[in-house]
């Protein structure tokens, strides 16, 4: 009996519509050539018949597909193949070298009953030097009753099922297991991966992982061999695994993570839960740790690899998600959650995730993903990534299958298609309706997709197809099936052959069988380092990888030009390690463990950072909740600091001005270069304002300090009192009191300043954030002319751009002043002032007109030393969402479309090649509800490239566009008359920079910013870093090292080598560099 | 040869597009109210028991004057159609119904057809400017509302969509007999308390054990069946998975919609007397969610669903969907109050009717001796569903019938 009513109404359509999404503009400009089942005897397709008692509606993994191991099971040098079914049986084929193979499952013992088999691992289970083979399966559900299966390997190309002698037959949800020595004592322990089918109606609270579950827990097993018998014994709870039915567990990965010489374990959970991430703590016991490792995570995870992608001796990551690269496949899904959902889960103790593809960076102490800048993000329904040199370059690429056979994501298909007719509901009538209900789901017909690593983390994209028309691919496995120095690939399909592709890549390798000894036969996790030509190439034996599947276990190197290689290391799960010095290359090279000398793992100890005592509190104000188009929050600013000697001992002390409900803080420095606090009446009575830049000058010529703390916030309409600015005067010895006076009511973003009528008094510049509630029309900006006796008159005004940051500084050294300017949705501005042509703009004269971008900050300084004044700016970088260039830029129409009086921000960005809307349909309805005439479904709106296709006017009536051209963090060098452009380097553009500071040869930046919208996904992949100018001019990063997920917003040097770092609404830190 | 059936057909056909085009509660009231006005205006200028709204109804002004040759039937109905179709979105559905109509009357008598049909466009144009002026644009783009998570009172969004609370400005569209959204204000709710033997925890426990009970006595029981009867909620999103649909139905308001036309065809009512029972009813529904919401947000009071899952039972479900809006008072209770009040004071009491308007979505008929019992029996049915406390049903009913007597003295109800 149903309670909820909404679950007994099923279902009848109104419309049967057909609707395929078939791919079919694949290239091959890949490795691969597919070897066709008759010619290989690879006889083998997962087909699904809808039997009635089991399908999509009764099981949500109905179309998750089969799984693929392979693997050597009788030690002729040539991996065979085993292939797992939904209904049909599983198979397993021996190769006969030549890519041949021959179907063995009858006589090898494999039980040719169909029943819902899907992950499967091919292992030494007993350690007696033979492959074993372990299937997991669905039981224990409906109609399926079957258990998972352990075949022992009889050494005669026959198996013994026995999963019950060994303690490990369970019956339930499982999804895959992996074998690894968890407490190094030589013997391969078990984690068995399960899935949970309830439906997540409510994301409900994640302390439900603690509730242990029978079918859908996850589960850990000890090897425990007793008088030679290997028994498995189930010790998840003593362990600390999550045994609760909120783990979707779909990606299985054992791996050192954290290089300290035990296996860790990466769980990729589907929907709300997080993944997570089991440290072990070498006690055989795990700490589950994805919050310290990662600032987020994919959602939907459904697969994952780890393996060295940067080629620096550190285990990377892939998890892939669901998120469409077409953009006629991405209008009508569902996307990110709203910001709103996301804050609930995140109240639920839920981490942060995205719907994406994440492609994780270890920096040796957490990771920071760069799938976006790679443009990694997105390969659509995605199960398997390989991480692998396929093409034998030396750089690890990235394989990936997807496809699914009825795609429920389907926003028509949800709102519209799937519409019931109550009238013709009948119990009896179930499964017709639902076979009616899933006959009209629309399919997703895609090719797989190879990501080929050329180095410095840019990937190309090249379509894997074999007969140019799409499959629904799930479970692969790689290995060097004939034995000619390049990975192949056996992919399993649904409803259609198993795809085998032979590789023919040219280049030169290195493939390596390890060979363990009579304690440990069996040798996962080993690590494998190669050296040659100053390079390090590291590998770690792990099969279990990718979907539902294992891979060979010898470990293969590419090597590209590498004509030798200098030494081989090879450190074995027990601290020992063997030491090869040129070894052979183009062959297949077996390491014994043998002659081992201890081998020492490193803990990670450049992380070093103290505490700074201030701590930035932002206010809380949820400016989408007002303005629901808009892809940025602004009212994330501040903290403003400035760093100035207030008391007159020569030391430098700190003003640090907070958020609105925070008062700004007064630091004096002691001669010991520690601060401390000195209570200010007149700060604590302004903490309500949200102070966002500040400077020291002496405004009332007494010959010291004094502070403009410039306001803002995005909270309140220009000219309410909130939005006042103050100035606060010094006595000379660093106590402020506030002066009385009638100040600008604005969102001022920076102050800057300078004598710029030569009188002797400091002017100055005061740029505005926005005009509240409107973003990105441009608020006016103002040049204060200082009239003496504490009067500033507005000399100037003028609507340039959203701005962040300013400087006065004579760029083109000829005597009169410029003023340059940043901010969002406009270039580099530069005005120049002259008693004729008073505030010139000269941002054309100087090349810089088509630099629109994201810029937070601007630097002026001589970075190359070549005595012209160089512009160092930073940007919101290219590991974004938006991609930006001259040709496709980010475009911004503003307008009040449908004449409400309130102004609309339709924007469009380059994705994939199409132009589409940011704003998803439902968003851009909600605000213009008449548009919901115009696309009375989602497949309309999915055809949408051009803002002519939403609204009415043509493009020229719009009020206003603006554009995004350029998004990296650049270095503009001067060249005497104009500026060329030299970008960050490509570590530098991982996240937004904030803040810089140029010291010597040498820019420090901070960054990340948590203000963008769920959709664009906030920026954390850099708190912070050096580039450092080279004398050849070459740009050389290095990282801050500062912790994960901080959102650096000033950088100062407070005394040799040492720097503090403020961040908005969080901790400051101090750092010796 | 225009029959209270063709105007049936229009409301019919209306309903059924915002079924399709899921439009909310407060929205779809809206969506009924003016295409009724404008047919009611053409026909008051011949039907002498029909009281012109102009100058009763706010800032409503008299409609252009039709001249002889106009057949005002005809006109009537082109005029409800055409507002309608501008109304909703899917125009392409209400052209289907349209265009046979037209084709006919052109055949019959093409120039009556026409100049009836420019008369209609010109009225269509009078109460479009008026409408538009209504403040719905506005309220579009006004601020969404903020979830607070930090106050255990506050409405949060609820499973399994979480969606943002609907129509958090409704209080600032223009009331049409009302002469402010805040004037019949429902007394307070219950203060919220948890603290045992408070009224409010009381209630929220009392919700609890009433649905606890009546899913103990199955689904053929009479309070799951008069749950089902008026769940009228317009979207209710079922998650397996990945897989998701929605099952739809029509919203409280054209369930009364629904019931005014029941009344009509048993009491035999020609197209002036349809067209009034029609106008009125949806009066009276569209400032009676006007009222409701402007409680609503002012009092942002938590769900029953949320409190429960906190604090009684993690894994309990109501019996129907949580609506996205906060729970005082009930929307239902208060449309249903106005309604039945209206159609009281058309129709008479002890009005016997057999309520059939569910049957498209699987559900039986369900027969009343009176729209007050009827009225009763749709607020009652939300503490079953186990979305609402008691004194949102009570107080929403209060409400409700306090909207509906005020119309009913303001205008002149029915033909006598």
């Amino acid at each position: 009996m149903t309670k909820r009513l909404s679950f007994i109404f099923l279902l009848i359509f109104a419309c049967s519509e057909k609707q395929d999404e078939t791919d079919i503009d694949s290239s091959n400009n890949t490795p691969f050539n597919t070897i066709s089942s008759s010619d290989s005897g690879l006889n083998f397709s997962n087909d699904l018949t809808d039997t009635g008692d089991l399908n999509i509606i009764e099981y949500l993994y109905y179309y998750n597909g089969g799984g693929v191991a392979l693997g050597d099971i009788n030690n002729d040098g040539l991996d065979d193949i085993y292939l797992t079914a939904n209904q049909k049986p599983d198979k397993l084929f021996l190769n006969l070298g030549n890519l041949k193979f021959k179907d063995i499952s009858i006589k090898g013992g494999i039980s040719q009953e169909g029943t819902w088999s899907t992950g499967v691992t091919m292992s030494d289970v007993n350690n007696d030097g033979l492959l074993d083979i372990y299937v997991c399966k669905v039981g224990n559900y409906k109609g399926l009753k079957a258990s998972n299966e352990l075949y022992i390997n009889q050494g005669n190309n026959t198996f013994k099922e026995a999963a019950e002698t060994y303690g490990i037959k369970f019956s339930g949800f499982s999804t895959q297991a992996s074998f690894f020595d968890y407490d190094n004592d030589g013997d391969m322990d078990m984690y068995l991966m399960n899935h949970s089918v309830h439906s997540p109606y409510s994301y409900g609270n994640s302390r439900l992982r603690e509730k242990p579950d029978q079918v859908s827990g996850d589960i850990f097993y000890e090897n425990k061999s007793e008088n030679g018998q290997t028994k498995f014994v189930d010790v998840t709870a003593q362990s600390g695994i999550y045994n609760s039915a909120l783990g979707y567990g779909l990606a299985l990965a054992t791996s050192d993570i954290n290089n300290d010489g035990f296996t860790d374990i990466y769980v990729g959970n589907d929907f709300h839960e997080n993944d997570y991430l089991y440290i072990n703590n070498g006690d055989k016991t795990f700490t589950e740790s994805s919050d310290s490792y990662f600032n987020h995570t994919s959602r939907f995870t459904m697969g994952v690899d780890v393996a060295d992608i940067s080629n620096n001796g550190k285990l990377d990551l892939i998890t892939l998600d669901m998120m469409p690269y077409k953009s006629e496949i991405f209008l009508k899904s569902g996307g990110e959650d709203s910001d709103k959902v996301n804050k609930i889960k995140a109240s639920f103790g839920f981490n942060q995730q995205y719907a994406r593809n994440h492609l994780q960076l270890n920096n040796g102490k957490y990771f920071v993903d760069v799938a976006l800048m790679t443009d990694t993000y997105a390969t659509d329904w995605s199960w398997s990534p390989l991480l692998m040199d396929y093409d034998n370059d030396g750089l690890t690429d990235i394989y990936i299958t997807n496809g699914i056979y009825k795609r429920p994501n389907d926003l028509d298909y949800i709102k519209y298609l799937s519409t019931v007719d109550f009238a013709r509901y009948a119990k009896t009538t179930q499964d017709t309706l639902e076979q009616k209900l899933i006959n009209t789901m629309p399919t997703l017909n895609l090719p797989n997709v190879l990501l080929t690593n050329t180095g410095e983390l840019t990937f190309t994209n090249s379509k894997v197809d074999k007969a140019n028309k799409g499959t629904y691919s799930n479970g692969a496995a790689y290995s060097d099936l004939d034995n000619d120095g390049d990975l192949d690939i056996v992919i399993n399909n649904i409803n259609e052959n198993a795809s085998l592709l032979e590789n023919t890549a040219k280049n030169n390798f290195m493939s390596i069988r390890l060979l363990g000894d009579d304690k440990a036969i069996n040798t996962n996790g080993t690590k494998i380092y190669l050296y040659a030509n100053n390079q390090t190439f590291y590998k770690e034996q792990t099969t279990v990888k990718g979907f539902l599947s294992s891979s060979t276990a010898k470990v293969h190197f590419g090597l590209g030009e590498l004509a030798s290689i200098d030494s081989l290391k090879v450190v074995w799960q027990d601290g020992t390690q063997s030491i090869t010095k040129n070894p052979n290359i183009n062959t297949l090279v077996t390491i014994e463990k043998e002659n081992t000398s201890n081998f020492q793992y490193n803990a990670e100890i450049d992380f070093k950072f103290e505490e700074f005592e201030y701590q930035h509190t932002e206010n809380k104000f949820l400016d989408y909740e007002r303005d629901a188009l808009i892809p940025e929050n602004l009212s994330l600013e501040g903290p403003s600091l400035v760093q100035e000697d207030f008391n007159g001992d020569g030391l430098e002390d700190l003003f640090i001005g907070g958020a609105r409900g925070q008062e700004p803080v007064l630091y004096l420095q002691n001669r010991n270069g520690s601060f401390i606090i000195k209570t200010t009446p007149a700060f604590v009575e302004d903490a309500a304002y949200e102070d966002t830049d500040a400077i020291a000058f002496d405004i009332d010529n007494d010959n010291d300090l004094d502070i403009y703390a410039l306001r803002g916030g995005n909270d309140y309409q220009e000219g309410h009192e909130m939005l006042e600015d103050r100035v606060y005067i010094n006595d000379g010895k660093g106590n402020f009191t506030k002066l009385n006076s009638k100040l600008l009511s604005t969102n001022g973003a920076t102050i800057s300043g300078y004598d710029y009528d030569k009188d002797g008094l400091t002017d100055l510049f005061i740029g505005n954030r926005s005009i509240p509630g409107a973003y990105g029309l441009t608020p006016y900006s103002f040049i204060l002319k200082n009239k003496g006796q504490n009067n500033f008159e507005i000399a100037s005004k003028a609507r340039f751009g959203m701005t962040t940051d300013s400087k006065w500084a004579d760029i083109n050294n000829d005597g009169n002043i410029e003023l340059i300017v940043v901010g969002d949705w406009m270039p580099i501005k530069v005005f120049s002032y002259s008693e004729t042509n008073k505030f010139e703009d000269k941002t054309k004269y100087f090349g810089l007109d088509k630099t629109n971008g994201m810029w937070n900050v601007v630097e002026i300084a001589d970075i190359d030393n070549d005595g012209k004044l160089d512009i160092i700016a930073g940007n919101v970088g290219l590991n974004f969402k938006w991609k930006a260039s001259l040709d496709k830029p980010v475009k911004m129409y503003l307008d009040d479309f449908d004449k409400n009086e309130k102004l609309d921000q339709i924007i469009f960005y380059d994705f994939f090649g199409n132009y589409v809307p940011f704003a998803s349909k439902d968003k851009l309805m909600e605000q213009i509800p008449l548009l919901k005439k115009k696309f009375t479904n989602y497949k309309s709106f999915s055809m949408v490239k051009e803002i002519t296709d939403i609204v009415d006017k043509p493009e020229t009536d719009i009020l206003e566009t603006k554009y995004l051209y350029e998004l990296q963090s650049m270095i503009y060098k001067n060249n005497g008359e104009t500026f060329t452009p030299q970008p960050l380097p490509k570590r530098a553009q991982l996240s937004t920079i904030e803040d810089i500071l140029v010291d010597g040869n040498k820019i420090f930046f901070t960054g990340n910013h948590k203000g963008f919208v769920t959709e664009l996904g906030e920026a954390s992949s850099n708190s912070g870093g050096i580039v450092e100018i080279s004398e050849n001019e070459l740009l050389n990063y290095s990282s801050l090292k500062l912790p994960k997920d901080i959102s650096g917003r000033k950088i100062v040097k407070v005394n040799e080598n040492k720097y503090l770092i403020i961040t908005n609404n969080g901790k400051s830190y101090m750092i010796n560099r | 040869m225009v029959s209270p059936e063709l105007f049936h057909a229009s409301v019919d056909k209306v309903m059924e597009i915002q079924i399709h085009d899921i439009f909310s509660p407060p929205v779809a009231s809206r969506v009924f109210v003016y295409p009724n006005i404008a047919a009611y205006e053409i026909l008051a200028q011949k039907t002498p028991e029909m009281e012109s709204l102009a100058g009763k109804v706010a800032e409503l002004t008299s409609i252009p004057k039709a001249d002889k040759a106009i057949n005002l039937e005809l006109s009537a109905l082109i005029a409800h159609m055409e507002l309608s179709k501008s109304l909703i979105f899917s125009e392409d559905k209400m052209e289907v119904l349209q265009d046979s109509l037209y084709k006919e009357w052109t055949n019959k008598n093409e120039n009556e057809f026409n100049i009836s049909k420019d008369y209609a466009l010109q009225v269509t144009d009078h109460v479009k400017k008026w409408m538009n002026a209504d403040n719905y644009n506005q309220t579009r783009t006004m601020s969404k509302f903020t979830v607070d998570t930090d106050d255990p009172s506050r409405w949060q969004p609820t499973p399994p969509s979480y969606m943002d609370g609907i129509e958090p400005h409704w209080n600032k569209i223009r009331t049409f007999v009302l002469d402010s959204a805040a004037q019949f204000k429902p007394k307070r709710h219950p203060e919220f308390s948890l603290e045992k033997g408070s009224k409010f925890s009381e209630e929220l426990i009392e919700v609890y054990n009433i649905s606890n009970e009546i899913t103990a006595k199955g689904d053929d029981s009479e309070e799951i069946e008069i749950a089902q009867f008026w769940d009228c909620n317009p979207f209710v999103s079922v998650t397996r998975g990945h897989f998701m649909f929605a099952t739809k139905k029509i919203s409280p308001g054209a369930h009364w919609i629904g019931i005014a036309k029941i009344a009509s065809t048993k009491s035999d009512a020609n197209v002036a007397e349809t067209v009034n029972a029609y106008t009125k009813t949806s009066i009276a529904i569209a400032d009676a969610f006007i009222s409701c919401w402007d409680e609503k947000y002012r009092s942002n009071l938590i769900r029953p669903e949320t409190l429960i899952n906190q604090h009684l039972d993690q894994d309990w479900l109501p019996i129907l969907q949580t609506p996205p809006f906060p729970e005082y008072t009930s929307g239902h209770s208060v449309a249903s109050g106005a309604a039945s009040t209206v159609l009281t004071a058309i129709f008479g009491d002890n009005f016997q009717f057999d309520d059939d308007t569910e049957v498209p979505f699987g559900l039986p008929i369900r027969s009343f001796k009176s729209f007050n019992l009827a009225a009763e029996e749709a607020a009652i049915s939300r503490l079953y569903g186990g979305i609402h406390y008691m004194a949102a049903i009570d107080e929403g009913l209060k409400q409700g019938r306090n909207v509906g007597d005020f119309i009913v003295s303001n205008i002149k109800m029915k033909f006598e």
